[in-house]
Order: structure tokens, then C-alpha cells, then sequence
């Protein structure tokens, strides 16, 4: 019997043991319905759960088919990425090495294997470190120790830094080499070949320190050497510094133009160069300005014997350009430790003996002396009082009558400035012209000068001329022409009473510019005169270049007439060139009448000096025109 | 350990105590509601056993040793040679307050020879996994809990707990043994099959679950119960439990019963938690395996008895008390008693064996032994006393 059945009898059953069959019936039935409801609920959920299962399957297909789709899009473009990304690598300028944890090799680009002249053959992902080293061995672009090699990589890699490295290969070419780790231990490295890079730069560092110019070091390597040097100095040695300027450098600038300038420049610096030891050091610091830092020195004779022996050397003349220049340097002379003991102090002194050496005459060289501090100073105050001079015109104009020997009478009156300072007094042109050219203002106060003459020459009976000094300065300036027309026209003095006075230096630097102006202010009928002729060099060779109106013998000359039998001879001969060649001769400086009279015998045709007239102010030409000077020179 | 059997029904009251009923320290009961709700059967109980705690609860049906039934009330009388008891009874207003509940009547237990614990719960008005939280938190995870939420037949209306009074509403009572003596045995299983898809818990806040998968809990078990079964909700819910788990930890494998649904917001009450991104899965039951899980209950409570106290004999007197859900009594039906007897042939012929279908059980957990509340199980609390 079943269980169920047995129970539910024993439920139906009274203690009497009387079976109620409404009551078992109805216990069977209510059991029936149990198992009915239980697997229709069964049913139902089997099959909702099977609807469940389905669509849960349904959605799982369908999320495969897209995640299938999404899969393949993904690939493709990992596809394309990684296309891209090698087109990249092979087309990078660097070569690009990438190594993983365990040091094998997971790629590298054409262009490291080219850089180290590798075969791509032999190197392929896998390999070690250590056969891409062993290759580069083979093929000599690798050096040094392996084993060290990759044992620093490792520490590095390991320490998680970035490492730059500058290799240079035994064929000459430089490598740099950034190393940078990657997660999980493995690294990448761009290889590049900065040979050019590093070429120029060591170029930029020596143009840094260096004069485009000479090559010669600028003033930045000068200060570096001279500190170094001074070092030395701290530990008892000894050094000079020289301060070298070429004297009327400018000249040759403005004369032949700035390529002849430069081609001049780099000659000296080439002399320079023999002049000294290996050890001291020549600086260009700017135009014809050079420093030499002379070590090791025993005393001052040594700097002496130096200066001297460049004065010497940079004397020589030089073939540029197919003129032939000569150039005189002065040079100042600092020595340490006793003049001084830190840059600044000695490179300060040494100009300041080269003021001094420039202002005792050109091609000479002094040492620093405690004194020349004032000088400097006083001299700076001229300056200031020189330009408050232009301003406040404290100027005027003395005239110094020149005699024609053959007629006695004044033919014509040189203008000659003279500065009354304030406080000073009369100051002599010698001191203040060349500091006028100096600070610029020669120029101005030429053209001021030609301004005055003319129009004080106007005044002047018909047939007196006026002489105007001219500087080469003065000449090379594009306002000459201009400024003697303007002074002619405003003053209405005929050309042909304007006679202009010219130094052989102009005709040193004989340019076509300065010959054409000559031409131009002769053709105009002005007079060109050389004045001091016998000071400069080949002087009888200029009088052909230019066909002057006159020739002023200079004074020394004179002076050493009689007592010298040479300045007789050089007069005569000048006087007799002079005169084939249609050109009146002035003797300058004729203070007595026995000069006076040598002068005409070695046939000078004019005289000018002390002993017929001291230069006098405007006021008292009228006087020394009254006084028949013919007289007094006729007489002799 | 002495216990007596004694059994209520309508017909011949209370069978008669047969010796020494002042010895006795502690009564359990149970009964349906409406036969101890008039609070006559707790009053005939206190005057037999005078000196003992009372305590007991209103059920969805009563087990008396092989069989099952609705009209009976059972009853054991507990006589200890050399355990203490203590009973603490809680009243409860409000589910939200069933940690602070738990806890308390943990602190009233709390003792260094606390050797076990067994409560009776309100089944409709408290959170039964928070109450347990709460206890076990206090008491210590190591000390056995054991016990149910009491039940209401398959109506759900109102749940009955009395403790030393009259069984009432909104009580929660636990007794706590204490001494070397006492020895607890207890197992729990349940026996039900999983089916259908794997759910996700898109929507919960605490026991109350409002979505499954982004669809209403409530639509999917209308959709399985259909038209008719439906008309039985909530009851008819607890034909499909639902197992829920953490993926991160499928230890956490705890079996939910429907305690009441809402057909407004869709949404379904259960005795226990079922916290959200849970994952769940519908469960359903066969005879064969649920009296198998009935048996594998019965089987833990014995083995774990024996291996904790080799001195008692299965001849010695001991009392097993049978805690089942009530959803495995709906679906069983007439063959509920198969569970039992499954249940009853693993623990041996000189076991008493008492006890109820509840609203929940609570029992440590078969494989992580933390005490939970469990539903649709079967739960076995198995006493003795050494000498």
C-alpha cells in the first residue's frame, strides 16, 4: 500500500476502528488535487523557464554575434593601428630599439639597423641583448665592455629612470641614445645620430667665445683666460696684459673701403699670433682693438721686449687688395700683480696705458703708471668742456699771412683755429683737435671753420686768398662739397679765393671717393694745397697723384736748413719738382731772415712765419695789411 | 535532562504530566494562532509547571514527532539536572528596530557559560536577519543560535510569541542555557532545486525586493504561479523561493520566502535581506529532495551532537526540536509528514521530537557556520544534557 495511502487510512480511521469513507475520500481526492495543481505548477514552470532559458540563450547569441562584430572591428583596427604604427617606426629619422624584461629583443626599426650597420637577417625579436651587442661588436660600432654595458642598463631599467646617453663611435659619428623603461621591465631606446648637432654646437661654443673676424678669442674667452691666468698669478706668477690699437685704423676703413679693413684686421692678427707663445692668449675685443694676456713673465722687460717686437712686426707694410697699407699700434701695458690683481683693474689700466702711449705719438707702447689715472680724468674733462665749447662757440678764427717771395706781397692768409676756454685760457689745437676727431666733432667744426673763413675772407682786398685746413675726416665726409659751396654762395668769396690745405694722410688712403671730391673742388676753382710736405712716406710719388696748386714744405725742414745739408738738398729738390710740375712751393715755419733768405735761394716761391707774422686774430689783418709787409721780405 | 511530552487538543485538553511537573524549568509549546491566542492554554500551562519559563509561538503547523498537524498544540517540559536558564523577551514595534531588538536581548543573555541560545520571533513584523545580526553580534558567532519566526498557517495575518505571558504580537523571546552540562545540537538544510536563468537584483532595500533583472519581482512570480496560484499570494510565493548570493562570495548562499508582496509598487517582502546586486535565482521543490534535506538536517544536529560530547548515548533523553518553513509544507501537502519522518529516522528512536512550520529559521549556516536567518529549510536544534 502507498505510504500516503496508509497515512491517510489511519487519518479516516475512528478509535473504533471504523473507516469514514467520505473522509478518506475526500483526503484521496484533496491529494489528487495536489499532485494535479503540483504538475500543472511544474508544467507551467518548466515551460516558462525553458521560454526563460531560451531567451536568455537568444540574448546570449545575439550578444555574441555583436560582440563577434565588435571583435572583428576591433581587430581590424588593431590591424590598421598597428599598420600605422609600423609605418611610423620605420619612417622615424630616429632608429628605435625596444627590448623586454628578460633583455630579448621585441623590435627594432630599419633605421637602427642601418645606423649600426647591421644585418636585418641576423637580428630578429628573440634574440639578446647580448647577440645585438655581439653583431655590433663584429661590425666595429660598438666599444667598451658588454658584460658593464648591460649590467648598467639593468640597474638602470630597474631604478625606473630615463637615461640619456651621447655615444661616439670610433668612425667619428655621435649617437645619442634616450633609454626609457617600460611597465614590466622591458625598455625602449631611440637611437639618433646627432653627429651634425654636435659639430654645430661645438662651432656655436667657439663662435660664443671667439671673433668671427680673426678667430682670434672675444672678450668673454679673454675674461675667462685672463681669471685663469690670474690664478696663477694668486700662487706667485707673474702676467702682463696689452692693450693694442691700431693708430688711424679708421682711416683705412673709411680710405679703402671696410673688405680691406677686414683683410687688414685678420693680417695683424696673423702677426699677433707671431709674436707670442703658445701659452698667452690674443683677443680682438672689438674693432681694431686687440688684448694680449702674456703669462708666465719673469719681470717687465719681458712685456717690454714684447710690445716692442709687435710694434716691429705690425709696422711692416701690408699688401691688401693690391694697396700697400702701413699701420703703426700703440700699446698699453698692465702688468699683475702690480698693477692689479683682478680683471677688471688690469684690463682698466692697460687702457689707460694706451691712452697714454697714443697721446705721446703713435707706434709706441707704455706701461701703466699711477699717473695717467688723472690724465685720463683731465683729458675726459676736456672732452666735456670741447663739446660745451661747439655749443657756446668759444671759438675763433687767427690768420697767418703767407709772402710771395718774388713780389713781397700777401698772397694769401691761413685760417687757424683757436679755442678760448674759460677758465684754462687759450688751449692749443694740437691738444684739442685730435680729441675733437676722436669724439666726432671734427666734422661739424671744419664746416664751421670753412663758414667763418669765407666769409671773413670777404672782406679782404680782392686779391687775398684763405687757406682752410682740411682733416681727412673732414674729406671723406659726403657733406664736404656741399658745406665749401654753401659758405662760397653765402659769402659771395670767389672760388679761386679759397685755397683748401690737404696732409699727405689724406692721400695715404688715396681712395677714388677722396680723389673725385679733389677733382671736383679743383674743377669748381678752388685751390688744393698739401700741407707739411716731408712728414708722411713717399712723398714725392703723392705729388703725382693729384695735381696740386701748391706744396708747404713743413717746418722741421726749415728748421734744419743750414746746419743740414740734407734739408737744403729736400727743399730744392721739392721747389724744383714743384716747379716743372707748375706748383708754387710755401716753406712753413720761416722765423728768421736767414732761413728767409735760403729758402728763396733753394727757390721757394712763398714763405710763411713767425718772422714776417704770427697768426693774428681777424681784428688785426687790416693793420698787417696796411703795413706793406713787401717791404720788409723785398728788403731781404 | 528530563523531558515529558505533553499535547492540547480541542477535544481532551492537555495530556496529563505525568511526573514531577514543579521539577521542570522550562516549557516550549506550539500551536496555531487561534488556538493560543485567547491566552487559556498559557494560563492552563502556568499552572501546571508553576516554577517553569514558557515560552512558545503561534505556527503554520505543529510537528509531533512523525506527524504534522493543525489542531494540536505540542508541548515539552524540560527538566535540567545541572544547566541555568534565562529567558528575556523583547517587544518590537517596528521591523527597523530588529538589530537594536536582537542586541538587546543579547546583552540580557550574555554570559561567560552561555552555551546556547534558542528564540521565538514575531514572523511578520521583524527583520529576521537583522535580528540576528544583532544577537549574534552581541553573544558571539561561536555560541549556537537556534530557533524561527514564528507563523500564521498560510495566512500571513498575525503571528503570535508569548514568553512567561499570554503569546501576543510584536514579541521576540530567546532562552539561554548556561552551564558544562548542556549540549546543542543543530542542523539545517533545505533540499530545494534551482532553476530558470540567474537574476540580478537591480532593485532592494533591505528585505523589500522591487526588481529583478529591471523587471518587477512580483510580475515574474505571477507569470510562474499563474492566474489561480497567484490569487494565493503571498502564501503561494513560497512555492518558488529564491536563492540569493553575493558572486563575490558564493558562500553567502542564503534561501528567501515572501512574507508579504505590494501590489501598488510591485514589490515582495521576504524574511530576510535580499540586498541589492545580489545575484538571484528561483528555486523550486520536489518531495523525494526535500524530505532528503529534512534528513541531511537531522543528520547534522546528531553528528555535531556526538562529536561535541561523546557521553551522551542516543538512549539518553534528549529533545529535538523540528523548526521547517512553512513553504515546503504548502508544497508537500498531505506528505509534509515525509519530511519528518525522514527527519525523525536520522535522529534516532530516544529523541523527543517537537516543533513547527515557521516564517523563517534561524540556525547557523550548514557550511559557515554564522548564525542566519534561513528560509525553506529544515532545522534541527537538538538538546541534551551531560552528566
Amino acid at each position: 500500500m502507498h505510504k500516503l495511502l496508509a497515512q491517510q487510512l489511519v487519518k479516516a480511521t475512528d478509535e473504533a476502528g471504523w473507516v469514514d469513507l467520505d473522509k478518506l475520500c475526500g483526503l484521496v481526492v484533496a491529494a489528487y488535487e495536489d499532485i494535479d495543481r503540483d504538475r500543472r505548477r511544474t508544467d507551467r514552470s518548466m515551460s516558462l523557464m525553458i521560454e526563460e532559458l531560451d531567451a536568455v540563450q537568444r540574448n546570449l547569441e545575439h550578444t555574441v554575434v555583436v560582440r563577434t562584430k565588435e571583435l572583428r572591428a576591433r581587430e581590424a583596427e588593431l590591424q590598421a593601428q598597428n599598420l600605422r604604427f609600423d609605418a611610423a617606426i620605420s619612417h622615424m629619422s630616429q632608429g628605435l630599439v625596444m627590448f623586454d624584461g628578460d633583455a630579448r629583443l621585441v623590435i627594432c626599426n630599419q633605421r637602427f639597423i642601418a645606423m649600426y650597420r647591421l644585418e636585418a637577417e641576423n637580428i630578429k625579436p628573440g634574440d639578446s641583448l647580448r647577440h645585438v651587442i655581439d653583431r655590433r661588436i663584429a661590425n666595429g660600432t660598438f666599444s667598451g665592455d658588454p658584460e658593464h654595458f648591460i649590467g648598467n642598463i639593468s640597474v638602470t631599467i630597474k631604478a625606473g629612470q630615463q637615461i640619456t646617453q651621447f655615444v661616439e663611435l670610433d668612425d667619428g659619428r655621435t649617437i645619442a641614445v634616450v633609454r626609457r623603461p617600460m611597465p614590466g621591465g622591458g625598455w625602449v631606446a631611440t637611437h639618433e645620430d646627432v653627429t651634425e648637432r654636435r659639430l654645430a654646437e661645438i662651432k656655436i661654443a667657439h663662435m660664443a667665445r671667439h671673433d668671427a673676424l680673426t678667430d682670434l678669442p672675444n672678450r668673454l674667452l679673454l675674461r675667462e683666460r685672463l681669471n685663469e691666468a690670474l690664478a696663477q698669478v694668486e700662487r706667485g706668477q707673474r702676467l702682463a696684459v696689452l692693450y693694442l690699437d691700431l693708430d688711424q685704423f679708421k682711416n683705412v676703413n673709411d680710405s679703402l673701403g671696410h673688405p680691406t679693413g677686414d683683410e687688414l684686421l685678420r693680417a695683424v692678427a696673423q702677426r699677433l699670433r707671431g709674436c707670442v707663445k703658445d701659452t698667452d692668449t690674443i683677443s680682438r675685443v672689438g674693432g681694431d682693438e686687440f688684448f694680449i694676456i702674456q703669462t708666465g713673465i719673469n719681470n717687465a722687460t719681458d712685456a717690454e721686449h714684447l710690445a716692442r717686437r709687435i710694434v716691429e712686426a705690425l709696422r711692416a707694410p701690408y699688401e691688401l687688395h693690391g694697396h700697400l697699407v702701413m699701420i703703426d699700434a700703440s700699446i698699453g701695458i698692465a702688468l699683475a700683480p702690480t698693477d692689479g690683481s683682478d680683471a677688471n683693474e688690469l684690463l682698466k689700466n692697460a687702457d689707460m696705458a694706451l691712452y697714454g702711449a697714443k697721446a705721446d705719438g703713435r707706434g709706441v707702447y707704455r706701461f701703466f703708471e699711477a699717473h695717467m689715472d688723472a690724465r685720463m680724468k683731465e683729458r675726459r674733462a676736456l672732452e666735456l668742456a670741447l663739446r660745451r665749447a661747439f655749443d657756446n662757440n668759444e671759438f675763433e678764427l687767427y690768420y697767418q699771412p703767407m709772402l710771395n717771395l718774388g713780389k713781397g706781397d700777401i698772397r694769401c692768409c691761413e685760417a687757424l683755429l683757436r679755442w678760448h676756454h674759460p677758465e684754462r685760457g687759450m688751449v692749443s689745437p694740437v691738444e684739442f683737435i685730435p680729441i675733437a676727431e676722436e669724439i666726432g666733432l671734427i666734422v661739424a667744426l671744419g664746416e664751421r671753420v670753412i663758414r667763418w673763413a669765407c666769409q671773413e675772407a670777404a672782406q679782404w682786398p680782392s686779391d687775398i686768398c684763405v687757406a682752410v685746413n682740411l682733416s681727412p675726416t673732414q674729406l671723406a665726409s659726403k657733406n664736404l662739397l656741399p658745406t665749401v659751396l654753401g659758405a662760397l654762395a653765402a659769402s659771395r668769396l670767389p672760388p679761386q679765393r679759397l685755397e683748401l690745405e690737404i696732409t699727405e694722410a689724406v692721400l695715404m688712403q688715396n681712395s677714388e671717393v677722396t680723389l673725385h671730391t679733389l677733382h671736383q673742388l679743383r674743377s669748381l676753382g678752388i685751390r688744393i694745397s698739401m700741407d707739411d710736405f716731408g712728414t708722411g712716406y713717399s712723398s714725392l710719388s703723392y705729388l703725382r697723384s693729384f695735381p696740386f696748386d701748391k706744396i708747404k714744405i713743413d717746418r722741421c725742414f726749415i728748421k734744419g736748413l743750414g746746419d743740414n745739408s740734407e734739408s737744403d738738398a729736400i727743399v730744392q729738390a721739392v721747389a724744383g719738382l714743384a716747379d716743372s710740375l707748375g706748383m708754387t712751393t710755401t716753406a712753413e715755419g720761416v722765423e728768421t731772415r736767414e732761413q728767409l733768405d735760403l729758402v728763396r735761394s733753394l727757390g721757394c716761391t712763398d714763405v710763411q712765419g713767425f718772422f714776417y707774422s704770427p697768426p693774428v686774430p681777424a681784428s688785426e689783418l687790416a693793420k698787417v695789411f696796411a703795413e706793406q709787409p713787401g717791404a720788409k721780405v723785398a728788403a731781404a | 535532562m528530563r523531558v515529558q511530552h505533553i499535547v492540547w487538543n480541542d477535544r481532551s485538553g492537555w495530556s496529563v504530566a505525568k511526573a514531577e511537573p514543579r521539577a521542570s524549568s522550562l516549557v516550549l509549546y506550539f500551536g496555531g494562532r487561534e488556538a493560543l491566542a485567547s491566552g487559556a492554554r498559557y494560563e492552563e500551562l502556568r499552572a501546571m509547571f508553576p516554577a517553569a519559563h514558557i515560552l512558545g509561538c503561534s505556527t503554520g503547523g505543529q510537528i509531533n514527532n512523525d506527524d504534522v498537524s493543525d489542531d494540536e498544540i505540542v508541548a515539552a517540559a524540560l527538566s535540567f539536572d545541572a544547566t541555568r536558564l534565562q529567558l528575556c523577551r523583547e517587544d518590537i514595534t517596528d521591523s527597523h528596530q530588529s538589530r537594536s531588538c536582537g542586541e538587546a536581548i543579547g546583552r540580557a543573555l550574555r554570559s561567560d557559560d552561555l552555551a546556547g541560545v534558542f528564540v521565538l520571533s514575531d514572523g511578520l513584523n521583524v527583520n529576521g536577519s537583522e535580528l540576528v545580526a544583532g544577537l549574534s553580534g552581541v553573544i558571539g558567532a561561536d555560541i549556537p543560535l537556534t530557533g524561527g519566526l514564528a507563523g500564521d498557517g498560510a495566512a500571513f495575518k498575525e503571528t503570535l510569541v508569548g514568553a512567561d505571558c499570554a503569546p501576543r504580537t510584536r514579541t521576540v523571546a530567546g532562552v539561554g542555557f548556561y552551564g558544562q552540562a548542556i549540549r546543542v545540537g543543530h542542523g539545517c538544510a533545505g533540499g530545494w532545486d534551482l532553476f530558470g536563468p540567474r537574476r540580478q537584483v537591480t532593485r532592494s532595500v533591505g528585505n523589500v525586493l522591487f526588481e529583478l533583472d529591471g523587471e518587477p519581482a512580483l510580475d515574474l512570480y505571477e507569470r510562474y504561479l499563474g492566474p489561480d496560484e497567484s490569487k494565493g499570494l503571498p502564501s503561494s510565493a513560497l512555492l518558488f523561493p529564491i536563492q540569493v548570493y553575493d558572486v563575490q562570495c558564493p558562500d553567502s548562499a542564503v534561501v528567501r520566502t515572501v512574507l508579504a508582496i505590494d501590489r501598488g509598487t510591485r514589490s515582495m517582502t521576504f524574511a530576510g535581506d535580499v540586498p541589492q546586486g545580489w545575484t538571484a535565482q528561483l528555486m523550486r521543490g520536489n518531495l523525494d529532495r526535500l524530505s532528503a534535506g529534512a534528513a541531511d538536517a537531522a543528520r547534522q544536529a546528531r553528528s555535531g551532537m556526538a562529536a561535541q560530547s561523546p557521553g551522551v548515548r542516543d538512549s539518553d533523553q534528549r529533545l529535538s526540536i523540528l523548526v521547517s518553513c512553512i513553504g515546503r509544507r504548502l508544497l508537500m501537502g498531505q506528505r509534509t509528514s515525509e519530511e519528518v519522518e525522514a527527519a525523525g529516522a536520522e535522529l534516532g528512536s530516544g529523541a523527543l521530537r517537537l516543533g513547527f512550520y515557521s516564517y523563517g529559521e534561524i540556525s547557523p549556516h550548514a557550511r559557515s557556520g554564522h548564525c542566519e536567518l534561513h528560509n525553506q529549510t529544515m532545522t534541527v536544534t537538538t538538546l541534551a544534557e551531560v552528566a
